[in-house]
């Protein structure tokens, strides 16, 4: 089969069952937990076959990108909407660590999640999940790739909100789904803009040439400005610059969903969109600046507050933040192949770490008792180098994780709920007269 | 003039004034409401075929002429008719008694007349008669009706006095007659449709009044039709401003509703937000005179009702079950209790929102799409609102679904059988209109096109 046929396919199959694991759920029928693992396990093997297949076929043939158009999803008058995927050197290696770390996690959470009341939809979730990274990963337009990237962000809120009997998850993640649709509102105001100016959103006709290569079709101070809003809109998927409050708070989920959206995957959604539109972004200076600029100062703020992090996931969440500011800073400054190795090296590594979290205190017992009792601590000494009250101050902004929330709800939230008050004038007031005042009058 | 085959939509309405009638008297009348509810859905499915199947222009019906079906209120007047199903079918003991039933059968009787009247008269005798269940009190006595029924009556005397006008005018004729008649279609719409600044009634109706009722005189997007029939007949340019500026309002009515949503906690207040902001997309569809807002409005007439419809339906039935719903103090965790109607709430109401994969996605992109073309900064706003209303969606199903269960609620069931399958209906609608979007576009393109021709759009050119 040629890559135009595996491709669809590979992406269909998580949809369908999810669809299919919704509907058994809906009219009732028990699946086992034995059944849900069996047939996931069979799955993510089916779809890593299926990728290596793609990969096989396309280095075999010397073919540097694949298209696969299967006509408009809806049209109207002179407008459609155009389902086409890509698969290239930029997406195939993404494409491939979605399957196979997605079905790692799949198979780890059979055991981490054994009894648990919410197992199904865990599965459930991570099955439409894997299909929305997959859809964002090989769209051929932007169309398309924002389909992918509400399924991802809705996903990853419903599993933050995973353990929804307590009220931390759910709080977190209300907040999360805020800060989500805020960035996202970025992505579709270029996408529209793309259309209204360009007259397209898709790869084809916003860039020439195959990855990494590629040049840019757009000019002028409007292609600009879809480039400063898509710099906003994978910072928000990717937790960096104004949008980095929410991934510590991500970290109420279950582990293995951790690992896979924010040690894996979802956070590099992000990176992903800016290499993928990288000429667009460097062709304006500002865009690029603000690349640069997100990228370093996240990681500053990321690499300060992972020090002083008590727990283990939160700091890895902070680590995350860190290793993606770096991504983005190599994307500003033009190093893409770098970018994309360090992407899949740092995705793998951070899935690993998230899933042994749970049991990193034994793990830490381990290397000590085999260091025989005795492990010398790293860091700590290009801190020392500073004034001690630089370190002080330092420390403190750490600990309050740079004042980000404080700033956050001082500045954006208070003036909006003010607003959202004062707007109460343009509605009457209805009183609402209790049983007693009712008699009352009745008497009088 | 060519018609039906057989007398769909008279026997359609016949059949839901008679069940009125009927569980008014009836000692039963959960069965006759039901009966004549999907009698009636029945007849107006065979009325959207014939329409479908004739292709282009009106089909009377047979036996009353006044009445017909064409490209814009053939489905919605199936869909309607579905709803009122769906309501009878759903509806809680407590909101059954024969009088509530006949006034739900009443107001759909109505608004079905006003859909398929064939001139501008009979829709007013159908605005109207949607009101009477309202007015004289089937549904009980609740806070603020005075107010309520005051708005309704007034707009029914503006549209009647826009009416009264139009008559006595020609159309062509740009005199100050003919624009205060516009005036007055417009005003009634703003009332009736709860657009700001006079949305404050809705939200009051949604929050003390008889839900299911209110959701379903809410459902008849008359105001939309009425701005769709005016389009549609070919108005004088300034009329043509005049409805410039109700897509204004409308914007904003959808802007400041999506933002009041954000400090409320009130259940049923937040979903009333809700549901006007996202309504208020329709008129601002209608307003963008081109092919692609329009259609999208006209889909998002169909996602609006079916997605509220369910939202509205399950918060019913959840406030039946636990009585501190109406003004929790905190997270009520219900979905531990009931996943089934925590999955129909999340899946309707991120169709409402524009989920991707739903129809509600298709619709707010034709619409955005469409208003970007024509009003630029009315197309950037749209966006705004309906993030603001996902966090509102999104509070709503914490408040009702997540947190900790409170100890009172030991034991309540899931969704009913006679929930689940008009819940599930609507799940299935809206997911696989998403999927396979073209069907749906296919039954709302001929309407859109009118419209577009009667408003003159320049041909433009295609894009991807």
């Amino acid at each position: 089969m040629s890559p135009q046929t595996l491709l669809p396919i590979l992406i269909a199959i998580p949809g369908l069952l999810f669809l299919g694991f919704s509907f058994i759920w809906l009219v009732g029928i028990h699946v086992p937990e034995r059944a849900i693992s069996s047939l996931t396990k069979a799955v993510y093997a089916l779809l890593t076959i299926l990728s290596a297949m793609i990969g096989w076929k396309m280095w075999q043939g010397g073919i540097a990108s694949v298209r696969v158009s299967m006509g408009d999803w809806f049209t109207v008058a002179d407008y459609g909407f155009p389902i086409s995927l890509l698969i290239d050197r930029l997406s195939f290696p993404l494409v491939c660590i979605t399957v196979i770390l997605a079905g790692v996690v799949g198979s780890f959470s059979v055991r981490y999640l054994h009894r648990d009341p919410g197992f199904y939809r865990f599965f459930l979730l991570l099955h439409l999940f894997t299909f929305g990274a997959l859809l964002v990963f090989t769209a051929d337009s932007l169309d398309l790739l924002i389909a992918g990237w509400e399924i991802v962000g809705i996903t990853s809120v419903l599993l933050i909100g995973f353990f929804q009997y307590r009220p931390d998850p759910v709080r977190n993640a209300l907040r999360v789904f805020g800060t989500y649709r805020i960035a996202d509102l970025f992505m579709l105001l270029a996408v529209f803009l793309a259309h209204h100016w360009f007259h397209t959103a898709s790869w084809g006709g916003m860039f020439t040439g195959d990855w990494p290569g590629h040049s840019n079709n757009l000019d002028g101070s409007a292609a600009a400005v879809i480039a400063v809003l898509l710099v906003f809109a994978a910072s928000g998927k990717s937790s960096q610059g104004p949008f980095c409050g929410w991934l510590p708070r991500a970290m109420e989920g279950p582990t293995p969903s951790s690992a896979v959206f924010y040690g894996a995957i979802s956070v590099h959604a992000g990176a992903y969109l800016l290499l993928r539109v990288e000429p667009l972004i460097h062709d304006s200076k500002a865009a690029t600046g603000m690349v640069i600029f997100i990228g370093l100062t996240t990681a500053f703020l990321g690499t300060l507050v992972h020090r002083t992090c008590a727990d283990a996931k939160t700091s890895l969440a902070y680590a995350s933040q860190t290793q993606l500011g770096l991504i983005f800073a190599e994307i500003g400054f033009g190093w893409t192949t770098f970018a994309v190795i360090h992407m899949v090296s740092h995705a793998v590594l951070r899935t690993l770490q998230f899933l042994r979290s749970p049991s990193m205190l034994r793990d830490y017992n381990r290397v000590h008792s085999a260091a025989g009792g005795k492990i010398n601590p790293t860091g700590g000494y290009y801190e020392s180098l500073l004034p001690l009250p630089v370190q002080v101050w330092l420390y403190r902004f750490a600990l309050g994780r740079g004042f980000y929330d404080a700033i956050l709800d001082r500045f954006i939230v208070a003036p909006v709920k003010g607003l959202a008050r004062l707007l109460a004038i343009f509605e009457p007031k209805v009183t609402i007269k209790t049983a007693a005042e009712t008699v009352k009058k009745q008497a009088s | 003039m060519q018609y039906l085959s057989l007398p769909f939509i008279s026997t359609g309405i016949a059949s839901l004034a008679v069940g009125a009638i009927l569980s008014l008297t009836g000692r039963n009348p959960r069965p006759i409401a039901i009966s004549s509810a999907f009698m009636s859905l029945l007849c107006f499915l065979l009325a959207t075929c014939e329409v479908g199947v004739a292709g282009h222009g009106r089909l009377f019906d047979p036996l009353l002429p006044f009445f017909d079906a064409d490209g814009l209120d053939a489905v919605p007047m199936a869909f309607y008719a579905a709803l009122t199903a769906i309501f009878v079918t759903l509806a809680p003991k407590r909101d059954a008694s024969g009088k509530a039933l006949a006034g739900m059968l009443i107001v759909s009787a109505a608004t079905q007349i006003a859909y398929a009247g064939s001139n501008l008269a009979v829709l007013v005798a159908g605005w109207w008669l949607t009101s009477v269940p309202f007015v004289l009190g089937m549904f009980g006595k609740h806070p603020g009706q005075k107010y309520a029924n005051g708005i309704l009556i007034t707009s029914c005397a503006a549209l009647t006095a826009a009416i009264f006008v139009l008559h006595t005018t020609q159309l062509e004729d740009l005199s100050h007659t003919t624009m205060l008649a516009f005036g007055l279609i417009i005003f009634a719409v703003i009332l009736r449709k709860g657009v700001f600044p006079l949305h404050g009634w809705m939200v009051s109706a949604f929050e003390h009044g008889p839900l299911l009722p209110t959701a379903l005189l809410f459902n008849g997007h008359l105001g939309a039709l009425l701005i769709a029939r005016s389009e549609a007949i070919a108005l004088p340019q300034t009329a043509k401003h005049a409805l410039d500026i109700l897509g204004l309002v409308a914007l904003a009515t959808a802007l400041i509703t999506s933002v009041r949503g954000l400090v409320e906690k009130k259940p049923r207040r937040l979903l009333a937000y809700l549901c006007l902001s996202q309504a208020s997309f329709i008129l601002v569809g209608l307003a963008t005179a081109n092919a692609e807002g329009i259609t999208g409005a006209l889909i998002h007439w169909l996602v609006v009702s079916t997605a509220s419809a369910g939202l509205i339906c399950i918060v019913r039935v959840l406030e039946v079950r636990v009585s501190v719903i109406e003004d929790p103090s905190g997270h009520l965790g219900l979905a531990t209790k009931t996943p089934r109607l925590a999955t129909f709430f999340l899946v309707c109401g991120l169709a409402l929102i524009g989920l991707p994969g739903t129809l509600g996605y298709c619709a707010e992109d034709l619409l955005f799409h469409g208003a970007l073309e024509n009003h630029p900064w009315v197309g950037l706003c749209l966006p705004v609102a309906t993030a603001f209303n996902a966090i509102n969606l999104m509070r709503l199903f914490s408040i009702l679904f997540l947190g900790v269960l409170p100890k009172h609620v030991i034991d309540i069931p899931d969704a009913l059988p006679r929930e689940r399958w008009p819940l599930t209906a609507c799940v299935v609608f809206l997911i696989f209109g998403g999927l396979l979007p073209s069907t749906i576009i296919g039954w709302r393109s001929e309407a859109a096109q009118d419209i577009e021709k009667a408003l003159g759009v320049p041909v433009r050119k295609p894009h991807h």
